[in-house]
């Protein structure tokens, strides 16, 4: 981790990586993961209930991000 | 019955088997039979942590929570994709290029050499084995259950098979073999746990498969598809703290352990991926499409916490042929003694390096810390028994997904300030760590000792025990770490400098 904080690209991705944990955070505060006063509950394609979306969207940012640095920045490559 | 009895028979010995294979092969040295010989690849790796990971916990805990309470409890899931990812991007390579460099054989002693203190080395190592081995205990009882299930034989018989593998396994093989044998173990879990489930809903919902669960589940238990579930329990505050206690898994000393066999730095390049869409995007959503969506439309009104915990099982053997809830029976001991494998390595490691070696006998040889470590094992497995033994009296009946998350975790997290200090902080001292894992601990402990009238631990405040400890013992060692000597410049010499020249080195490659 030490590395990453020495260049621009590894701050990005540090960046990256706790806004993505904010904004979890953020959406599950907010109430996003509980079904509407009188509705149905949310179900993404007919089954994938709001709290699996959340997290499924959550790894793919923590994918995309490590993706990028690791195999273009990491200064240990 | 007999059918039972032979398959189960033929699998223990796949692994007996491979566990002698690996006795021939060792080089009978202590850092082969602790470290296999620092030859692990991302392959092995990954199926090693996975399945370390993965315990009986992934069979019966996890869907048992989910079933009870809706899906709120998948953000533990999340954080722990996260926390362990965190561990071979952030920590790992620098723990593995610092034990590699100076033959560590041990986290703690990484952090004993690095902070320079004996005493912390046996509060760690006290630690860690405090928390570790009943949740090592909780491997033999999931098996227990599972057989109490499926034979009607009472729970011991399982636990104490599983036992007698596990000291098989772990006394013959060490670690090259435990990490081996996860792969064989990992693939027995996933064909188990996967087969029933395209298997069951082909059977209960054939029309419209998840969509049909779900459209089920909606008209008889709505609640059960978000948060914060039928009973009220997951809450926003109480998601993101099961989000932020997942994320604590980069620092369960068994995983931790894991990253110091790698053979080289590419292993820290790679795993996250394997972690990210194999764990995280697939191996982790099948229990949870069992616990919340399968279990529930298929066998709905199921209240009590122990029938919870065994739910999957339940759904298996009310649809499924017998033979295949044997298969499936194999795939749960599958996982808890891939997890429990590695439990009892790591703990063997900490007995026979940190105690042993570390304090009470300097001289040890090489021979001498292996054998200790080998029938330390036997040990561990008699003592972390009496969890089973404390369930089949009645004395503990808690749910095992919640014994995790809110026994094991919080105790591991004490170690994660002076872990990351120590790898990452140049500041961090000798005092600060010892004053912050004893604060924490002590906070820890207490709180849990100590209940209100109405039953709750009064101490945290009506929060999950990470929350007020880790805080504080952070807090602690910051403080006291600015209050006291920097460390000397020949350790910050030996464990950033020199390791960071090694790790930007080609060489290494």
């Amino acid at each position: 981790m030490l590395e990453m904080k020495t260049h621009r690209a590894g701050k990005i991705f540090l960046a990256v990586l706790v806004l993505s944990i904010i904004a979890m955070m953020v959406v599950v505060g907010l109430g996003y993961m509980e079904t509407p006063e009188g509705a149905d509950p949310i179900l993404l394609f007919g089954w994938m209930t709001m709290p699996l979306v959340a997290g499924v969207a959550f790894v793919l940012v923590w994918l995309i991000a490590y993706l990028i640095y690791f195999f273009k920045y990491w200064p240990y490559r | 019955m007999v059918f039972d009895f032979i398959a189960l028979g033929v699998f223990s010995l796949i692994i007996i088997v491979m566990a002698a294979y690996g006795y021939k092969l060792s080089a009978k040295t202590a850092e082969d039979y602790m470290m296999a010989g620092r030859t692990i690849g991302v392959v092995v790796m990954f199926f090693f942590v996975l399945f370390a990971i993965s315990s009986s916990w992934t069979f019966y805990g996890f869907p048992g929570v989910l079933y009870l309470h809706g899906p709120g409890y998948v953000f533990f899931i999340w954080g722990s994709v996260a926390g362990f990812a965190g561990l071979y991007m952030f920590l790992g390579p620098r723990l593995w290029a610092l034990a590699k460099i100076n033959r560590f054989l041990s986290p703690i002693e990484v952090l004993a050499e690095r902070y320079e203190s004996k005493a912390l080395r046996v509060l760690l190592s006290i630690t860690m084995l405090a928390f570790i081995i009943p949740y090592v205990g909780i491997q033999p009882l999931g098996v227990g259950r599972g057989f109490e299930a499926l034979t009607g034989l009472p729970l011991w018989v399982g636990a104490v098979y599983t036992s007698v593998l596990l000291i098989i396994l772990v006394i013959l093989g060490g670690m090259r073999i435990v990490a081996w044998v996860n792969i064989f173990l990992g693939m027995v879990y996933v064909t188990a746990l996967l087969g029933s489930l395209f298997w069951v809903v082909s059977i209960v919902f054939p029309d419209a498969g998840l969509v049909q669960a779900a459209t089920t589940l909606v008209e008889i238990d709505p609640a059960k598809l978000s948060a914060p579930g039928p009973l009220g329990e997951y809450t926003s505050t109480l998601m993101i703290g099961t989000f932020v206690v997942g994320l604590m898994a980069f620092c369960w000393p068994h995983v931790v352990i894991g990253v110091m066999t790698a053979r080289d730095k590419k292993l820290f390049r790679w795993f996250p991926l394997l972690i990210f869409v194999f764990g995280g995007l697939f191996f982790y959503i099948i229990p949870f499409i069992w616990g919340s969506l399968v279990a529930p439309a298929a066998l709905p009104g199921v209240t009590s916490v122990a029938e919870a915990d065994s739910i999957v099982q339940t759904v298996i053997q009310t649809y499924l042929p017998r033979w295949f809830a044997v298969l499936v029976l194999m795939g749960v001991i599958a996982a808890a003694v891939s997890t429990a494998a590695v439990q009892l390595m790591t703990s063997s490691i900490i007995v026979a390096r940190d105690l042993v070696q570390g304090v009470i006998k300097p001289d040890a040889n090489d021979k001498q810390i292996t054998a200790i470590a080998r029938w330390s094992v036997v040990g561990i497995v008699i003592f972390s028994l009496s969890v089973t033994v404390a369930v089949q009296i009645g004395a503990g009946e808690e749910a095992m997904a919640l014994y995790l998350t809110n026994v094991s975790v919080p105790g591991f997290a004490q170690w994660a300030p002076a872990l990351v200090g120590g790898l990452l902080w140049k500041r961090g001292t000798k005092q600060g760590a010892l004053a912050g894992t004893l604060v924490g601990v002590t906070y820890l402990l207490l709180g849990m000792l100590i209940k209100g009238a109405d039953g709750s631990n009064i101490l945290f405040f009506d929060l999950h025990p990470v929350v007020p400890t880790l805080p504080l013992n952070l807090i602690v060692y910051i403080v006291v770490s600015h209050l006291t000597p920097r460390p000397s410049e020949q350790i910050e010499d030996v464990f950033f400098n020199e390791v960071d020249d090694y790790l930007r080195s080609e060489r290494t490659v």
